[in-house]
């Protein structure tokens, strides 16, 4: 049976498929997984604490040199989070001496408060250490003749991720080591007080300014500065945040989607003796399977698109511009052509495996191979097939990325990203090939794989 | 002939040739692994046969395989059908293949589902069917576009009596409705009930087909007959005087009577009630034993389970 009517069929076949995947619970799930890794990483790449400022320490130890009844010198230490909240019962360890050469004086465990103190004699420079879970927060405190009234510990956060590190942490305590009452001025206009603790926060201006610290009457004045907006990596712009979301997480999902739909499209058939029905009706052997192809396929490309294009909203909602629109198409199409690649090679593996389970099983062993052992696998390659010549390796490399569609694929998606971003993006450091051999080489698997999976349909289809 | 593809080019058909007349119910027997089940996915265009012809209502099953599978509609044996869908939605999915409209497949859909006595559950999932449900849908996806062939494995096989009962009516009435059946399956009483003709297959290839009497007379001929006597009383005079009728080779108790052996082409029937009235024993039954369909079938196999 050649031509037209071994095409007949396929469309109801097609329909049948994307219905019946439609309804299945594994396409919610994929959906839920695929949304968290587009959606969420289109946000948090761009807006969220993860979009590559610098990360807030888990915990802060705030240091003062006190002075203790008996006149000895005390060290004072709080213990907090970034954000001021006291951490209790935690380790803060009090050491002297040179790195590699230092004296323990003791151990405390931070009160309710977050306070540790431990008298030190007369000792003028004392280290210490806090720890919180595996945290470590170090620092130095030292004593001065003759000891202030009260003593400043202070530090500089970006505590509401704007991109300044703008936010000044105070936290002042008495001669004697208690938590001190306190006001607290930005530039000679009081904007807060101390806490219980001894602790307070200002926002700072851009630029220079003075913050001032008034205990019982006495002023001391510390100069501050913010400097220019920090700039993340990926504050190059949302192109940048798509190129991340396409050629690497997309790029991995997509195929683990396109398998989990359509493992078993053709072994589930078989496995329930629908498949013997299908056949027995008016459609062709290349109906039947391009209608398999055409409703998995359809399955995934619809819920995949959904995605992304919900991906690219929060994208330019939360960078405050949108990609480049070509390169946001070609990201939407090239999508495409990764489900198509994955589709075919499942179902031959469908078509030729007894069972759903080993039809799976040789589907994840391909997405191993093609999305994680790949460059691996291909190294080795190069130096078994070319040893001692180091330049045959490099240019075989240059090619390897043509066996593996995933490859392909991630050199398409640095083809269609701006040329500043797109270059050195992709398998082996970045292609060197031209987009037409890339492109063909696309065509030439696409066409491969389908023409495969008719043609193992039609031989093993039924056997 | 049809060969597996495989390292060892397993042959599973070869010289299988028959024809089923057209209005006719033919039964196609076999014991298992003989090739039933691929001579039937070959006929119903699942499977390609590797060599030979096959013609279905006039068509080249090779050339006009279209033609053939718009004729023919096959019930399986097993079919577990797609879990999550509805009898509705299954004879909606298979009626788009024929080109019926949409409405036209829905109320033929709905009247097989009503006849065949699953129509309250037409709309339930098909996970939630008995066996014999599934049986039903199987029988009313096979009659959804009215053909004139049905190819049917097993249609009855584990059923309970009632259902065997109404599939062999069903059948009939099928077949009155001139449809051409071919009818596989284990149950050679069913077989013997509907079917005039039989075709029997063992190791890949035809030993017999022919119509069950015709085959029974085949394998009758040259074979002793043997004649079951009811009687009470019979004793070793007997036995002896039923020894002595010329024809006769053996007479042996039974524990109902006594077995006579008579050579072929003899008709004794008279001499042995007269031989054992005249001993003295009552006689109640006397009857020639027939050849079963499974005689048949045990004595053309390789003797095993049909």
């Amino acid at each position: 049976m050649t031509g037209p009517a071994s095409l007949r069929g396929w469309g109801v076949v097609a329909q049948h498929e994307f219905l019946v995947n439609l309804r299945s619970v594994r396409l919610l799930i994929m959906l839920a997984v695929l949304a968290l890794v587009v959606v969420g990483g289109a946000y948090g790449l761009t807006a969220g604490p993860g979009a590559g400022g610098f990360s807030l320490s888990p915990l802060v130890a705030w240091g003062h040199p006190s002075i203790a009844p008996t006149g000895e010198h005390l060290a004072v230490v709080w213990v907090s989070d970034p954000f001021g909240a006291p951490l209790a019962d935690r380790s803060v360890t009090f050491l002297v001496g040179a790195q590699g050469q230092e004296e323990i004086l003791g151990e405390v465990r931070t009160d309710a408060d977050g306070f540790a103190r431990l008298a030190v004699g007369n000792r003028t420079e004392v280290v210490v250490i806090a720890r919180s879970g595996v945290a470590e927060y170090g620092l130095g405190i030292f004593f001065f003749d003759p000891p202030g009234n009260f003593t400043t510990a202070y530090r500089q956060d970006d505590l509401d991720n704007d991109g300044l590190f703008d936010d000044l942490g105070i936290h002042v305590v008495t001669r004697d080591g208690a938590p001190a009452t306190a006001q607290i001025y930005l530039n000679e206009s009081m904007v807060t007080s101390a806490n219980s603790r001894g602790y307070g926060r200002v926002e700072l201006p851009q630029g220079q300014s003075n913050v001032t610290v008034e205990v019982a009457g006495e002023r001391e004045t510390i100069p501050q500065y913010v400097g220019p907006p920090f700039q993340p990596p990926f504050a190059t712009g949302p192109d940048f945040v798509l190129l991340i979301i396409a050629g690497g997480f997309a790029a991995f999902a997509v195929p683990i989607f396109a398998i989990v739909i359509s493992f078993d499209a053709l072994s589930k058939e078989r496995v329930q003796g629908t498949l013997d029905l299908l056949l027995s009706r008016p459609v062709g052997r290349a109906g039947a399977l391009l209608g398999k192809f055409g409703g998995s396929f359809a399955a995934v490309a619809v819920p995949v698109t959904l995605v992304n294009v919900a991906g690219l909203a929060i994208l330019t909602a939360t960078s405050g511009k949108a990609p480049t629109a070509s390169f946001a198409v070609a990201f939407l199409g090239l999508e495409l052509l990764l489900i198509a690649f994955y589709v075919p090679l499942q179902l031959i593996f469908s078509t030729l495996a007894k069972t759903s389970g080993t039809a799976i099983l040789f589907g994840f062993l391909v997405f191993l191979a093609f999305n994680v052992l790949y460059s691996v696998i291909a190294s080795v390659l190069s130096l078994v097939l070319f040893p001692n010549n180091f330049e045959a390796q490099f240019r075989f490399l240059q090619v390897a990325g043509l066996g593996n569609p995933t490859s392909i694929y991630q050199q398409l998606v640095a083809f269609a990203a701006p040329a500043t971003i797109g270059s050195g993006f992709g398998p082996f450091g970045g292609t060197t090939l031209d987009l037409p051999i890339v492109a063909l080489a696309a065509l030439v698997w696409l066409a491969g794989l389908l023409g495969l999976a008719l043609w193992t349909f039609h031989r093993r289809a039924a056997e | 002939m049809k060969v597996y593809r495989g390292s060892r080019g397993t042959r599973a058909l070869d010289g299988v040739s028959f024809t089923v007349p057209k209005g006719d119910i033919f039964g196609f027997l076999g014991p298992n692994g003989a090739g039933k089940t691929t001579t039937i996915r070959i006929l119903a265009t699942v499977l390609e046969p590797t060599a030979g012809t096959v013609r279905i209502a006039g068509h080249d099953l090779r050339a006009e395989p279209m033609a053939v599978k718009e004729r023919i509609g096959l019930m399986p044996d097993e079919v577990e059908f797609y879990p999550a869908l509805t009898a509705m939605d299954h004879l909606s999915y298979y009626a788009s293949f024929y080109g019926i409209p949409r409405r036209d497949a829905k109320r033929r859909a709905r009247e097989l589902l009503d006849r065949l006595g699953i129509g309250d559950v037409a709309t339930k999932k098909v996970k939630t069917y008995s066996h014999g449900m599934r049986k039903r849908l199987a029988l009313a996806q096979c009659l959804l576009h009215d053909p004139e062939i049905l190819i049917m494995d097993e249609p009855a096989s584990g059923l309970d009596p009632q259902g065997m009962r109404y599939f062999r009516e069903l059948i009939r009435s099928l077949n009155g409705q001139g449809k051409t059946i071919l009818l596989s399956s284990h149950l050679l009483y069913e077989v013997e009930q509907l079917c005039e003709h039989v075709g029997i297959i063992d190791r890949g290839r035809m030993v017999a087909v022919d119509s069950i009497s015709n085959l029974s007379a085949r394998l009758s001929a040259g074979a002793p007959t043997i004649i079951n006597v009811t009687a009470e009383g019979v004793t070793d005079a007997a036995l002896a005087a039923l020894g002595a009728i010329p024809g006769v080779s053996k007479a042996e108790l039974t524990p109902k009577g006594v077995a006579v052996t008579v050579a072929p082409g003899s008709d004794v029937s008279g001499e042995v009630s007269k031989a054992l009235v005249l001993a003295g024993a009552q006689l109640r039954e006397l009857k020639a034993e027939q050849r079963s369909l499974e005689d048949l079938f045990l004595a053309l196999t390789r003797g095993g389970s049909p």
